[in-house]
């Protein structure tokens, strides 16, 4: 009896599956088969950014944590040791990007423990964009107070002053690529909590970063006083981008561009020195020239300079 | 950067600003220009900067020219800060629009590419910003930031997509929850400090405030005093006037103070001879002459002392003179030699 009552519950599942079965979808060793590729085929494009981020050996802490920041803004990327800054650095991290499968890196370069430089090129053989960078200010500083997933894809605004020039331009797309996330990159998630801003003021890049605070009730209908009501609390980091050179190639070639109003930190360190240097120097040849104006106008002598002495 | 003096947590930069951007962005006409668009823009040359930049065109050229280095030097900085530039661009910088252009279709994405994979905007700037005014800087960055979230999120729905995070979803955020805590102890204290300032100021000002009061108070005192004693003074001229027209009437109507002048000099009257703060009465001046021997019980040398040091009464001003002992000059002979003796020692 208690046989034959199992064995018809058996059969019952079995029948319905059956009928399920053939609705699922294939499986490959990638992933699902059938619906992305349909996507897929719709737009023909799929970004696969990957995005190397590295600096330089004895770099201040200050733009390390600045670089440690990027690193957790941007998802897509990965990060690698320090490299030495020689003039073949080029060659090497080339190869390193080539190494890590990568297609852009973004390269910290600081020198003298106070310039950062801001390598960010397309590996490899698209342009590279060596950047001053000023102004910095990391995430850790108690003042930005916001706060946003790790991970969700940033919305990226630019002011239309990039339209502007054709280096802009070039720049602007560059920029795109690199800091956007790429869509359904595996450590992406899902929401878009975060805003990123790029703006040209006074030939600068000014990069922020804000957290988009809404307040909504769970559901993802927000109406226009919802928009009204959205601020944004700014997260960091913060930092400002100095276009110097834009190269061919990656890490080189030919100049394409090259800002006609740079001037390195290093000239205005030594004229502000050259500035300073004089002081001794001319409060010696005052000293000597008066001495000498002395000597050739001499005072008469005074007539009635010892009148009261006797 | 200082937009975020309001106190409250976590929502720096609200009310206060919050109605300001909100006027700007009803200025705002922004357009989002497809890529094609501009590209057809820049691709006609502007004459202007080929003006310019006349020799723009020398792919070759090694990175560095020594001359544009060595130019800045006449001119003088204004700060060493951050934004030196050269005053007028310099001549040899290389420009290669072409190759720029070239490159840029090198490595540019598809131009139908869907929205969703760039989730880029532009937004107009309505007007040149002060790049040395901290405040309007960050504010046009702000509304920049603030419009492309608006737009997106109006994209977004038309999508029918989820952008905003449900508030049970929870992962990793970028700030740790440490450094969170610490944030928020910073604001606290910042509320808490501010509102200690306020309260400070607030006491101060009060405290000036009363001491106006006092004042005021005290003049319309004195004024009164015044205006009284001025009254009185009309109405007895009047009534010397009118020959005490009144007669024991008008004596009579007596003010008090009348009284109590009359009290005062009687007291005086019977106190004549003694100064005011003498305060064995006069006993002093009397036993300390001749009259020794008055002592009823007590020792004759208590009651010296008694008068000499005072028993009971206020201490102090015991050798005031009063009228009749300057014009005394009973004791003066022998006081005089006595301390000229001690002089001459």
């Amino acid at each position: 009896m208690g046989k034959k009552r199992k064995h018809s519950e058996a059969e019952l599942p079995a029948a319905k599956k059956e009928e399920t079965a053939p609705e699922r979808p294939k499986r490959t060793l990638l992933g699902w088969k059938d619906k992305p590729e349909n996507e897929q085929e719709l737009t023909g494009f799929r970004n696969r950014e990957k995005v190397l981020v590295t600096c330089s050996r004895r770099i201040n802490y200050r733009y390390r944590h600045l670089m440690l920041n990027l690193v957790s803004v941007l998802p897509h990327c990965k990060k690698d040791n320090k490299v030495e800054s020689k003039a073949t650095k080029g060659a090497t991290l080339n190869e390193l990007v080539e190494l890590k499968s990568c297609s852009s890196c973004l390269f910290f370069e600081c020198r003298k423990h106070k310039d950062l430089y801001l390598w960010m090129s397309k590996c490899p053989n698209g342009p590279s964009v060596k950047f001053l960078v000023n102004a910095v200010h990391t995430m850790e500083e108690l003042k930005l107070t916001g706060n946003h997933l790790k991970g969700s894809r940033p919305l990226l605004t630019f002011s239309s002053n990039f339209d502007k020039d054709p280096h802009w331009i070039l720049l602007k797309e560059m920029i795109t690529q690199i800091f956007g996330t790429p869509k359904e990159h595996r450590k992406s998630k899902p929401y878009h909590d975060h805003v990123f801003v790029f703006s040209i003021v006074d030939d600068h890049i000014w990069f922020r970063n804000y957290q988009i605070s809404c307040p909504h009730t769970g559901a993802d209908k927000i109406d226009r006083g919802g928009l009204e009501k959205m601020t944004l609390i700014e997260v960091g980091p913060r930092f400002c981008l100095n276009p110097i050179k834009i190269f061919g190639g990656s890490f080189g070639g030919p100049t394409l561009y090259e800002n006609p109003f740079y001037v390195s930190p290093n000239q205005i360190r030594s004229l502000e020195k050259r500035q300073k240097a004089g002081k001794y120097a001319k409060k010696v040849k005052a000293k000597t020239r008066r001495k000498a104006h002395e000597m050739t106008n001499q005072l008469e002598t005074d007539e009635f300079a010892d009148m009261w002495k006797e | 950067m200082d937009l975020r003096t309001s106190s409250l947590p976590f929502s720096l930069y609200s009310c206060c600003s919050n109605n300001k951007i909100h006027n700007l962005l009803m200025v705002y006409s922004y357009t989002y220009t497809p890529l094609s668009e501009y590209e057809m823009a820049i691709k006609k040359p502007t004459p202007k900067l080929l003006e310019t930049l006349p020799e723009d065109i020398d792919m070759g050229a090694s990175e560095s020219d020594p001359e544009t280095e060595s130019e800045p030097e006449s001119e003088s900085e204004s700060e060493g800060d951050e934004d030196v530039k050269l005053a007028e661009p310099s001549k040899t910088a290389i420009y290669n629009k072409e190759a720029i252009l070239d490159k840029l279709e090198d490595i540019r994405w598809p131009l139908d590419v869907d929205w969703m994979h760039k989730l880029s905007l532009d937004i107009d700037q309505e007007q040149e910003v002060d790049v040395n005014d901290d405040l309007a800087r960050e504010l046009a960055f702000y509304t920049q930031a603030l419009e492309g979230t608006r737009q997106a999120f109006v994209k977004f729905q038309t999508m029918g997509l989820p952008f905003l995070r449900p508030t049970d979803y929870y992962a990793e955020m970028v700030k740790t929850d440490t450094h969170m805590e610490k944030i928020k102890g910073r604001l606290l204290s910042e509320k808490r400090r501010i509102e200690e300032a306020e309260e400070r100021r607030k006491a101060r000002e009060n405290k000036k405030k009363a001491k106006e009061v006092q004042a005021e108070k005290q003049k319309e005192r004195t004024k009164q005093k015044k205006d009284e004693i001025e009254s009185v003074k009309k109405w007895r001229k009047q009534r010397q006037q009118s020959g005490f027209a009144g007669g024991e009437k008008d004596g009579d109507m007596g003010l008090p103070f009348e009284n109590g002048k009359e009290s005062d000099t009687s007291k005086k009257n019977k106190r004549a001879g003694i100064s005011a703060w003498d305060r064995s009465g006069g006993k002093a001046k009397q036993s300390g002459g001749k009259d020794r021997k008055g002592g009823n019980g007590k020792r004759k040398s208590r009651e010296f002392r008694d008068s000499k040091y005072g028993f009971g009464g206020k201490k102090g001003l015991k050798k005031q003179n009063t009228a009749e002992s300057t014009n005394e000059f009973k004791g003066f002979k022998k006081g005089d030699s006595f301390q000229n003796k001690k002089r001459k020692k």
